[in-house]
């Protein structure tokens, strides 16, 4: 797994890549509670690279959104390739996260 | 008779040889008590009093390289007081390179220091804590198989001014052994741990089965239900249940916990607990669902919970269902097999909201097949993952089949060949008999 964080046009944004399961995500886990500690009010995760998430990384990203509604921040997704995307539709998770085409459009909302 | 001849030697290498002797009567007994424990902390405090007293030193310790943080810890400080030794074991580490022993862990090469105020390794602060005052040292690296597992020191010569080259290959000889010793104590500790869990998994395990129901299969009317689970660890965070929420009604719901392992079990075991109690009475899989949502709602760490939920009327076949962030399901006929995405709501567990239902008219014969990620998300040893249309395909071509749960399970099982299960693995029908 891969995990970047980095200024885009004033925005926080996260570089995810790779596989994320129940071996990287205790790692993404720490990561992503790192990058949110000081509160950001808008957080993009742009999912170009990721190749495959399973439950457990869609829980620690629902562990981050429950904490950054605690101060009204936002969590939105970005570029997720459509295997993913096929899953997060199933899922619903589209009624939980944000999500955007790309980062510009994530940054107009 | 052999006659006898007398041979002086001047008592100064009389006195070097008794040394020498008892030296090695100290290895001798080192390699006997190495022997009689596999008691890692015994082994350690009983070889360091060893050596503390034939070294003739006032202090001695050994540091263990935690290997998680990457720091040495004091396992053993003795000669020094009780205060003394709780400080150095509770609050003192050094980085590799820091201190003397630290220099010796990274460079993996023994030292001997004889005045250590006056050497730029040494670590005052340890010494600053306790009050005790360091003057001479040897500290040499354990180094096991492995590699590195702690170093040993001895600290301030009794009766003399520093310790000697001697001193410091006879502790080494010494260190030698403990270092193997300490190996073995380790490999044996972990090997009664990872029985012991292995036991209390097993018995988890069993416990949990008995979350699941009794039968594998459920007739209740027309309704004949039935499941399957593999759990990709000892325990699950996949759930399947019959139930009868109504009279007149078969309920069948299946579900996957976020994550795997012991949380996800846990997390199964209250979630099964909480639907079984709130299901009673409602002939609303949506509103089941919703209350499950609530109660579930303060779950650690972002864990969820996917479901379906169907209810079926045990006569005229129709069922309506309930989903919750769970993947598709199959309606399989006589004449084919229809993927069903039907209007569903997010995992119970994230946001407030209500969960649709849909209703489906089944005929004599037709089945609901439903099944967790774990079916199509299985991966094989050349890393391939099965698919949702592999499944879909796989059915169709089984379609006629009457223990089709087994079957997809065996193809999926299969398909993994030896690759180690990546996700529980569950599989339950819901079948309206002709």
């Amino acid at each position: 797994m891969e995990f970047d964080v980095q200024e885009y046009k004033g925005s926080r944004v996260i570089y995810l890549g790779g596989e994320i399961d129940m071996h990287s995500s205790p790692l993404l886990r720490d990561a992503l509670l790192d990058t949110i500690r000081d509160k950001p009010a808008k957080l993009i995760v742009s999912f170009r690279n990721v190749s495959y998430i399973d439950s457990s990384g869609i829980a620690t990203f629902v562990e981050g959104l429950k904490h950054m509604k605690t101060y009204s921040g936002r969590l939105q997704f970005s570029e997720i390739p459509k295997g993913i995307m096929d899953i997060f539709s199933f899922s619903k998770l589209d009624k939980v996260f944000e999500i955007f085409a790309d980062l510009d459009e994530a940054l107009s909302r | 008779m052999k006659e006898e001849k007398l041979i002086t030697v001047p008592e100064e290498h009389l006195g070097s040889l008794e040394k020498r002797l008892a030296d090695l009567r100290m290895l001798m007994d080192v390699s006997s008590i190495i022997s009689s424990t596999l008691d890692f902390n015994e082994l350690v405090s009983l070889v360091m009093e060893k050596a503390k007293e034939v070294m003739h030193a006032e202090a001695c310790s050994i540091l263990i390289m935690n290997r998680k943080t990457g720091k040495l810890e004091f396992e053993v400080a003795l000669g020094t007081d009780d205060t003394q030794s709780e400080i150095l074991t509770k609050h003192v580490t050094l980085n590799p390179g820091e201190g003397i022993a630290g220099w010796v862990a990274q460079s993996s090469e023994p030292v001997l220091v004889s005045d250590a105020a006056r050497d730029c390794r040494f670590f005052g602060q340890a010494d600053s804590l306790t009050g005790f005052t360091t003057r001479g040292m040897i500290a040499v690296p354990l180094i096991g198989r492995s590699g590195l597992i702690g170093v040993a020191e001895i600290l301030n010569p009794i009766e003399k001014s520093c310790f000697s080259e001697y001193d410091l290959e006879i502790f080494q000889s010494l260190c030698r052994q403990v270092a193997v010793a300490m190996e073995n104590a380790i490999f044996h500790k972990e090997s009664i741990e990872r029985e012991k869990l292995s036991q209390e998994l097993e018995l988890a395990a069993t416990i949990q089965k008995s979350f699941l129901p009794e039968l594998a299969v459920s007739v209740r009317g027309r309704i004949s239900l039935s499941g399957i689970t593999f759990p990709a660890k000892h325990v699950s965070g996949d759930l399947y249940d019959f139930v009868e929420p109504v009279p007149g009604k078969a309920g069948m719901i299946i579900g996957d916990i976020s994550g795997k392992g012991v949380s996800a079990a846990l997390f199964m075991a209250k979630a099964i607990s909480e639907f079984r109690y709130l299901m009673i009475g409602i002939d609303d899989p949506g509103i089941v669902l919703g209350r499950l949502n609530r109660q579930l709602s303060n779950a650690p760490r972002g864990m969820f919970l996917t479901a379906v939920y169907a209810i079926a009327d045990t006569q005229s076949g129709r069922v309506k269902v309930a989903v919750a962030g769970h993947p598709p399901f199959l309606w399989i006929t006589k004449n084919g097999v229809q993927v069903m995405h039907p209007d569903a709501g997010p995992p119970i567990g994230i946001i407030d909201t209500e969960f649709p239902v849909t209703e489906h008219a089944l005929e004599p014969g037709d089945r609901l097949l439903m099944l967790t990620d774990g079916v199509f998300d299985a991966k094989n040893s050349e890393g391939a993952r099965l698919g949702f249309d592999e499944i879909t395909e796989f059915v169709a071509g089984h379609r006629h089949a009457q223990q089709l749960p087994d079957m997809l399970a065996e193809f999926v099982n299969n398909f993994a060949g030896g690759a180690d299960r990546a996700d529980d693995l569950t599989v339950s029908e819901l079948r309206y008999l002709a």
